[in-house]
């Protein structure tokens, strides 16, 4: 993984307003954030905790009340930088009169993909998928999984940079879900950098390399995945051939009754887990930056 | 029948004002010059903002901010000086007199009258009087004079590099999604909707009406322009709000596409749509009208009766044919005298029926071929299908004078107490007289060939009577032709005139007539009586005492060709087209800021205002009898009428101001208003009148020279708004 950082968010805010201008509701307050180049990063949260904002904050489609999002070196803002960035959105908002051919070719024409080079490109991208026999139905008579496919599809139709995914694996089956989350990792294989949120946990912890755990708009937990879930006041000896009555006095004499250790370490928690601890502990303590972790560096 | 345009100014100077031929800038090398500067800046421009990656730097923007913002505080000097007629006339004679006089050999004397520079006027003191000056004062209350100073300079900036960036092949792909967008709203359902409607009016239309082309294009031009309508409205004002609210633009505005882009995209893909189901529906009309119109009559040799000319005059063979469409026609067949038998006379005349001679007496507005043949025995009439009645008169018009009864020359006739002041009249024996001067006529319009009875001249004149007299005869009228350029004059014709009928009368090219000595004297058209420049007069004089004529510049014109009908109805349909773009365009530009509800409503509202544009000109002017909207409310709840004056004191003088202040925002609000008006030619087309390349590149221009700065502040709108708000 590179240092490289590709998106950026500077005191991040964003206040969402009434017609005359009122303050209705604080969706993001400061939030600072960086993802580097090539890695898998996961926006968690509540409903309501900002996360979505963030991302859509961070593609553009709104305007920060302070601070900055940068994303490719580029304020969110500039539309050159969409050239380089790809973005499944959480329900797949596509044209559904079209089929998933002409979505394609009509999202290709958009970065000013050459007929011939978008229509391989589309056939390509139709095939990774799995669409290829229904490329000629309209989106209406996709079911919701297929619907989620051809917008990842229409996401990688200009061989991005950065993805922006929300909600990846929302609606999938169990093998499409794993097909999606082997496609993430192959994506990250390719070098590009993802930025996903997700409320499926599971997912998040298979794919992510580093998370943030944002809650009422406030960051509340960042760090990698797997420094996050270890679980640093207990440790863990994993043992085997061990008889019922060794195991009752193993603390003392493991080494004594030649048992063979095979670890001993931090026990890891669940992502669940510590989801539902920083939210507890957020609500507890509204206000107070739950913990953050030192960000493992490369 | 008052068809408005029909008498309007050539292109160029209603562009760039009458004199603008004298200016050196529209010279062949003022041009050649202009457009170099224009398209090279242009090019250069562009190239530069092309060429630019990033946001615009702080200094740069700085600079543009702060010199626009000092232009927009001028030309909000210059609108507020421009607002009350004291502060005008200052600036007139102190300002804009002095400076405008120094153009003149630049642009031509005249100019100011130029539409063009009365649009960039518009254009500037909207986007920067109003709109830059707004900006620029909110961005410095918010944020400090010099950071909202670079802000506005810098989304300037942003906005020229996005025109500058405009993909077509991303605007193509927009306008075509807009275009399958339109197609899944089932736009074809309005092609069944007019059909049905056609298909109901036809029920009720009555073929025998007086003019029965009128009565078909009329309703079908309606029925287009309304269809038309309700489709633009209701696509342009709903789809944008529809795709935000559903999030589709979510995936679109994620990729490389600028506003304008999004903005381009879906006009053009309605326009598309649009003109495709305009054709459509002007092809089932074309249709429509012209197989509704198509009768024949039925003539056989029982309907005509034989008058024997006297001397060797011949026989005439007349009657009236069968009767379709509820009228008949009279028919007149002149057979040479040669055996005194006239059935065998008739019978030798057939053996080369192309060389009778008849006539089939017009009625309902048009006329019949006939044809005759010989088949056996018998003889067959048969009338062809109906001609005449739909055409494109392509008039001359001349300008129009009068003379008192004394002979003193007047700008208008007398008034008979018509509330409705379009004619004035000229009284019966007496030296009244109005005169037409016509322009620009040249020989090579009129050859011989083409025109070997003469030149025609049509006229429809109202008729005033203070007594009765001979309602069928008519009143008796004089022709006279005269050369302006050398005073001479001659009596042409003694004709009849009815009220309202469009009676034709034809200059022959040479003629002549009894000179004051008595000797006959021979006129040439174009020798003796059009002067050098190609001015001729037609002056009419009513014979009758008691009765007047009453006319207005259009109703009497030299129709110097006729145009093809198929033709005029596609420009006619050309003039609903620019309205529906124009519809388009409002209805995408609200749709950027409002929901598609509102969106609606308020293009309903433009357009509504736009078809009274001319009586808001006139709220603005303070030209409306009864004062402006608060006096006129308080006469209603005074119960006053609308010409007393009213109690002078302290109400008074704050309705009026109230009133003025009323005005100033009218007077601005008519110069940006769409005239709907303007491009419907559903008259023209209705009463035969061809729709002239003037007409049609000013309505054109004026269209566009709405269109694109509606686009520009849907740009702007859209550009401004948070697509996930």
């Amino acid at each position: 993984m590179q240092t490289e950082i590709v998106i950026e968010t500077r005191s991040l805010s964003k206040v969402y307003r009434d017609f005359w201008g009122r303050q209705k509701v604080r969706a993001l307050k400061a939030l600072d954030l960086e993802v580097r180049r090539g890695e898998v990063f996961g926006l968690l949260g509540p409903n309501g905790s900002g996360k979505t904002t963030t991302i859509k904050l961070l593609l553009g489609l709104l305007y920060p009340t302070s601070g900055q999002a940068l994303v490719l070196g580029q304020d969110a803002s500039e539309v050159a930088k969409n050239e380089r960035i790809g973005y499944l959105p959480e329900e797949s908002y596509l044209y559904r009169f079209l089929n998933a051919e002409e979505t394609l070719d009509f999202y290709g024409r958009l970065f000013n993909i050459p007929r011939a080079k978008r229509r391989q490109k589309a056939a390509d991208l139709i095939e990774m998928v799995g669409l290829t026999k229904a490329r000629r139905r309209q989106l209406r008579e996709y079911s919701k999984g297929m619907t989620r496919l051809i917008g990842l599809a229409q996401a990688l139709i200009n061989d991005p940079e950065v993805l922006f995914l929300d909600e990846p694996t929302s609606g999938l089956d169990p093998i499409h879900t794993h097909e999606m989350k082997v496609l993430i990792r192959d994506l990250q294989a390719q070098g590009k950098t993802i930025l996903m949120c997700s409320h499926l946990l599971a997912d998040v912890q298979d794919v992510c390399d580093r998370i943030a755990i944002l809650h009422q708009g406030e960051l509340k937990e960042l760090g990698r995945v797997d420094s996050l879930l270890k679980v640093r006041d207990m440790t863990e000896i994993r043992t085997s051939s061990l008889s019922p009555e060794a195991q009752e006095e193993i603390r003392q004499v493991v080494a004594r009754h030649q048992g063979t250790v095979h670890s001993i370490g931090n026990p890891t928690t669940t992502l669940e887990e510590l989801f539902v601890k920083v939210i507890k502990e957020s609500e507890a303590h509204p206000g107070r930056r739950a913990r953050v972790e030192e960000v493992e560096r490369v | 029948m008052v068809i408005e345009n029909l008498q309007i100014a050539p292109l160029g100077d209603w562009l760039l004002g009458t004199g603008w031929q004298g200016g050196w800038l529209w010279s062949r090398w003022g041009v050649a010059v202009l457009l170099a500067v224009v398209l090279g800046l242009g090019f250069l421009a562009v190239a530069a903002l092309r060429r630019r990656s990033g946001r615009p730097g702080p200094v740069l923007s700085t600079w543009t901010g702060a010199i626009l913002g000092l232009f927009s505080l001028v030309v909000l000097a210059a609108l507020v000086m421009c607002s009350t007629n004291v502060t005008r006339s200052l600036m007139h004679d102190y300002v804009a007199g002095p400076a405008f006089t120094r153009l003149v050999p630049v642009l031509g004397t005249n100019w100011t009258d130029g539409s063009l520079y009365t649009w960039l006027g518009v254009i500037v003191g909207l986007f920067f009087g109003v709109i830059y000056f707004c900006c620029w004062l909110a961005a410095t209350l918010l944020s400090g004079p010099a950071l909202g100073t670079m802000q506005c300079g810098r989304a300037v900036l942003e906005i020229f590099t996005d025109i500058a960036r405009i993909s077509p092949r991303r605007v193509f792909a927009l306008a075509w999604l807009a275009a399958r967008e339109s197609i899944r709203r089932r736009v074809v359902v309005v092609f069944v909707v007019f059909v049905l409607v056609i298909l109901f009016a036809a029920l009720f239309m009555k073929k025998d009406s007086l003019h029965p082309a009128q009565l078909y294009i009329t309703i079908v031009m309606n029925c287009t322009i309304f269809l038309t309508m309700l489709f633009a409205l209701v696509l342009s004002a709903l789809s944008l709000p529809a795709d935000i609210r559903d999030r589709t633009l979510h995936t679109v505005v994620t990729k490389p596409v600028r506003k304008i882009e999004i903005v381009l995209g879906r006009v053009l893909g309605f326009t598309v749509v649009g003109t495709l189901l305009l054709a459509g529906i002007g092809a089932i009309s074309y249709g429509f009208t012209v197989r509704s119109l198509r009768h024949s009559h039925v003539l056989t040799r029982d309907m005509l009766h034989l008058e024997t000319l006297p001397g060797n005059g011949g026989y005439l063979w007349t009657g009236s044919t069968g009767e379709a469409h509820g009228h008949s026609h009279h028919v007149t067949i002149k057979v040479p005298k040669v055996t005194g038998d006239a059935k065998a006379d008739l019978d030798a005349a057939l053996v080369h029926p192309e060389e009778l001679k008849y006539t089939v007496d017009a009625e309902r507005d048009h006329s019949h071929e006939l044809a005759i043949e010989r088949k056996g025995d018998d003889v067959v009439f048969s009338l062809g299908p109906p001609q005449g009645e739909l055409q494109a008169r392509v008039p001359i018009y001349g300008k129009l004078s009068f003379t008192d009864k004394t002979g003193a020359p007047k700008d208008r006739g007398i008034n008979v107490g018509d509330e409705w002041s379009y004619r004035s009249f000229i009284q019966g024996r007496s030296d009244a007289r109005a005169t037409w001067t016509f322009d620009g006529l040249r020989a090579e319009q009129f050859p011989e060939a083409q025109f070997p009875n003469g030149i025609p001249v049509e006229m429809t004149i109202e008729v005033f009577r203070t007594h009765k007299g001979n309602m069928e005869k008519g009143v008796p009228g004089t022709i006279w032709l005269g050369n302006p350029a050398t005073g001479k004059r001659v009596l042409l014709y003694n004709f009849s005139a009815k009220k309202f009928a469009t009676d034709t009368q034809m200059i022959p090219l040479h003629f002549s007539r009894p000179g004051r000595d008595g000797r006959i004297e021979q006129f040439d058209l174009f020798r003796d009586l059009v002067s050098d420049d190609g001015r001729l007069e037609i002056s009419l004089q009513c014979l009758e005492y008691g009765q007047s004529y009453g006319m207005a510049q259009p109703d009497l014109y030299i129709r110097a060709a006729d145009g093809s009908f198929e033709w005029n109805f596609v420009k006619a349909y050309a003039g609903i087209w620019l309205q529906m773009v124009l519809v388009l365009s409002l209805g995408v530009m609200f749709s950027t800021f409002v929901s598609g509800p509102v969106a609606l409503l308020t293009t309903i509202f433009a357009v509504i205002a736009g078809l009274f544009s001319s009586y808001i000109v006139d709220l603005g002017g303070g030209n409306m009898i009864g004062g402006g909207p608060f006096e006129a409310a308080q006469r209603i709840m005074t119960q006053d009428n609308m010409i007393s004056q009213m109690e002078p004191g302290f109400k008074t003088s704050t309705i009026k101001a109230m009133d003025e202040a009323t005005a100033v925002v009218m007077r601005y609000l008519s110069a940006v208003l769409p005239e709907f008006n303007e491009s419907s030619f559903g008259r023209h087309l209705a009463y035969g009148f061809d729709v002239g390349a003037d007409l049609l590149g000013r309505c054109a221009l004026r269209e566009l020279c709405y269109v694109l700065p509606v686009l520009l502040l849907g740009f702007l709108c859209l550009k401004q708004k948070e697509m996930a708000q």
